[in-house]
C-alpha cells in the first residue's frame, strides 16, 4: 500500500508534466531570475566587486534562493486557492479518506519539485558561467529547506486567501520585497538598523546566509535553525488550515 | 462496515442539523433518517438549503449544532469512517479537467485505496460508456460526459452511501434519462443514496422518500405518492375571464370532473405532481 500523500503528489505531477510541455509555464519559471542575472550580474554587475568576489558570483547563490522561493511558493498558493475557490478539486483530497497531514505532505513535495525544478535550471546557468559558483552540501540543504519552508508558507497562502486575486497581493506585499532585500542582490550589514532588524525576522535572509556559506560557522548554523524553525511552524500552520476546512 | 452506536439500523440519521452564514441560516433543525438501500430526495428551490446539508453529511461542512451519523459513524467526531463509505457527485464540475478520464479515476482509486484499481476502473469507464475516451483530456468533454465520468468516479471505491448534488443539472433529456437509469442500477446494487434536485419528474421518478426544504427547513417528508395524496390526486386548470390561471386541488377524479363540468371550455385536468406538493405547502415554486 503506497502512502497516503502519494496520490496527491502523483497528481501534481502529471499536471506539472502537461504544463511543462507548455512553453510558458517553463518560461515563466525561468524569465525573473534570467532577467537578474542579465541585468545586475552581467551588466550592473561588472563594475562591482563584494567581499573581493565579483558580483556574479556573489548574486548567482542569491537567485538560487529566490527562485527557489517563488517557484516553490507561488505555484502551490496560485494552484490550491484556484482548486479550491473557482475549482472546486481541492474538495475530492479534503473527502478522500486520508488524513490532513498527507494532503499538506503531497501538496509540499510537489512545490517543492516545482521549486527544485527551477531552481536547478539557475544552478546550471551558474555552472556554466561563473568560475565561482560550485554546488556546495551548504547550497543543497539550504535549497532544500527553503523549496520546503516556502512550499508550506504557499499552503497556508493558497489556503487562507479568499480569492484568485488575493494570492497576487500577497505576492506583492510580501515574497517580492522578500527577493529584493533579504540579501539577493546586495548583503543586508549595509541596510539602516532598523530595517535589518526587520529583515533579519525574514526566512529568506536566512536562507541567503546558508547558501553562501562554505563552512558551518555559528551565523550559518544560527540561519539553518531558524529555517528549521520556519519550516515547522508553517508545515503545522498549513496542516491544521487543511484539517479545520470548513465551507 | 457498520459502526458502532445506536441506530444502526439506519444508514443516515440527520437530528437538529443547522448551519448559519453569518446571519442567515441555510439549514434550520433539519432531521431525518434514511434505512440502507432506499433513494432518498431532498426537493427544494435554489437556497433552499439542499445542497448545504449534503456538505455537512459529507464531512465538507461543519454544522453549527445538531448531529448527522453514517452508518453509525458521528460526521463531525468520526469523519474519516465516513470518507470510506460515502461516493460524492457534487453539483458544480470537479474533475481534473488537464487529466485525461483514466488519470482521474486512477487518482481517485489511490486517494481512496480501491483494491485491483486497473480492472475496476476499465469496468467503470465501460459502465458509463467512456472506455473509447478514456485517453482525452475531460476539458474536451461535454457535460453529459463529464457527469458520468463523475458518477463513475464516486462509484469507483464502491461507496455504501452516494450523495449526488443535482445530478442531472444542465443535461438534456436524454442523457438525463441516462443517469436515471445509472441512479436506479446503483440502487439495486443495494447502495443508500441521497439525491438532491429541483426536478420534479426526477425526484418522482427516482425517489423512493423526498424530504420538502424550504428556505433551511424541513417542511415535509414522505413517499412521492404519499405527499401528493397529501394535497390531494388531481388539479383542475382553467383561466379565467380576466386572464388569470386558477389551479384547484382535488382529492379524486369524481371531485376534478364534478369541477370541470362546471366550466364550458378551457380546463385542463391532470394529476397532482411534487412541485404542486411544494406550493401547497409553502406558497412558493420550485425553480
Amino acid at each position: 500500500m503506497t502512502a497516503e500523500w502519494m496520490p496527491i503528489f502523483l497528481r501534481e505531477m502529471l499536471l506539472f508534466r502537461r504544463r511543462l510541455l507548455r512553453l510558458g509555464y517553463l518560461f515563466s519559471a525561468m524569465v525573473v531570475p534570467i532577467i537578474y542575472l542579465i541585468a545586475f550580474g552581467w551588466g550592473l554587475g561588472n563594475r562591482i566587486q563584494i567581499g573581493g568576489l565579483d558580483y556574479l558570483s556573489y548574486l548567482l547563490p542569491g537567485l538560487v534562493a529566490m527562485s527557489s522561493m517563488t517557484n516553490s511558493y507561488t505555484w502551490v498558493a496560485s494552484n490550491i486557492n484556484l482548486n479550491r475557490v473557482y475549482f472546486k478539486t481541492f474538495q475530492v483530497l479534503v473527502q478522500a479518506p486520508i488524513h490532513s497531514s498527507s494532503i499538506m505532505v503531497g501538496e509540499v513535495l510537489a512545490a517543492m519539485a516545482k521549486g527544485l525544478f527551477a531552481s536547478a535550471l539557475i544552478i546550471v546557468v551558474g555552472l556554466l558561467t561563473s568560475a565561482h559558483f560550485s554546488l556546495t552540501s551548504f547550497l543543497a540543504v539550504t535549497l532544500l529547506l527553503n523549496c520546503f519552508l516556502f512550499a508550506c508558507l504557499g499552503v497556508i497562502t493558497g489556503m487562507r486567501a479568499k480569492s484568485h486575486e488575493d494570492t497576487a497581493t500577497y505576492s506583492n506585499f510580501f515574497i517580492m520585497p522578500m527577493g529584493f532585500f533579504s540579501g539577493t542582490f546586495f548583503p543586508v550589514d549595509r541596510l539602516p538598523v532598523i530595517i535589518k532588524e526587520i529583515i533579519y525576522l525574514l526566512p529568506l535572509t536566512h536562507a541567503n546566509i546558508s547558501i553562501r556559506k562554505e563552512v558551518l560557522d555559528l551565523e550559518g548554523f544560527i540561519s539553518l535553525l531558524i529555517l528549521v524553525g520556519y519550516s515547522a511552524a508553517f508545515f503545522l500552520y498549513g496542516s491544521a488550515l487543511i484539517k479545520k476546512y470548513n465551507e | 462496515m457498520s459502526g458502532g452506536f445506536p441506530g444502526k439500523q439506519f444508514m443516515i440519521q440527520a437530528e437538529g442539523l443547522t448551519k448559519s452564514y453569518g446571519p442567515i441560516r441555510a439549514v434550520d433543525r433539519v432531521s431525518f433518517k434514511i434505512p440502507p438501500g432506499q433513494v432518498f430526495g431532498l426537493l427544494g428551490p435554489n437556497g433552499a438549503g439542499k445542497t448545504t446539508t449534503i456538505k455537512m453529511l459529507t464531512t465538507l461542512s461543519i454544522p453549527n449544532s445538531g448531529r448527522c451519523s453514517i452508518s453509525g459513524f458521528d460526521v463531525v467526531k468520526n469523519p474519516l469512517a465516513i470518507k470510506m463509505r460515502i461516493g460524492v457527485v457534487p453539483q458544480e464540475n470537479n474533475l481534473d479537467r488537464e487529466l485525461t478520464a483514466y488519470e482521474n479515476l486512477l487518482i481517485y482509486a489511490w486517494l481512496h485505496r480501491v483494491e485491483d484499481s486497473k480492472k475496476k476502473i476499465e469496468a467503470m469507464l465501460h459502465a458509463v460508456d467512456l472506455w473509447e475516451r478514456k485517453d482525452s483530456v475531460v476539458a474536451n468533454f461535454s457535460g453529459g460526459m463529464q457527469r458520468r465520468l463523475l458518477l463513475a468516479r464516486a462509484l469507483l471505491p464502491r461507496p455504501l452511501v452516494l450523495f449526488l448534488d443535482e445530478p442531472s443539472i444542465g443535461l438534456d433529456p436524454q442523457i438525463r434519462r441516462q443517469m436515471g437509469n445509472m441512479i436506479r442500477k446503483t440502487k439495486i446494487e443495494g447502495r443508500t443514496i441521497i439525491l438532491t434536485t429541483h426536478y420534479i419528474e426526477e425526484a418522482e421518478a427516482l425517489c423512493d422518500r423526498v424530504g420538502i426544504l424550504s428556505r433551511g427547513r424541513l417542511i415535509s417528508l414522505d413517499s412521492p405518492q404519499n405527499l401528493k395524496a397529501l394535497v390531494g390526486e388531481y388539479i383542475v386548470e382553467f383561466i379565467t375571464p380576466e386572464g388569470k390561471l386558477i389551479q384547484q386541488i382535488c382529492k379524486n377524479a369524481e371531485e376534478a370532473h364534478g369541477l370541470a363540468k362546471q366550466r364550458e371550455n378551457g380546463v385542463t385536468i391532470r394529476r397532482t405532481n411534487l412541485e404542486d406538493v411544494f406550493i401547497k405547502l409553502t406558497g412558493e415554486r420550485i425553480e
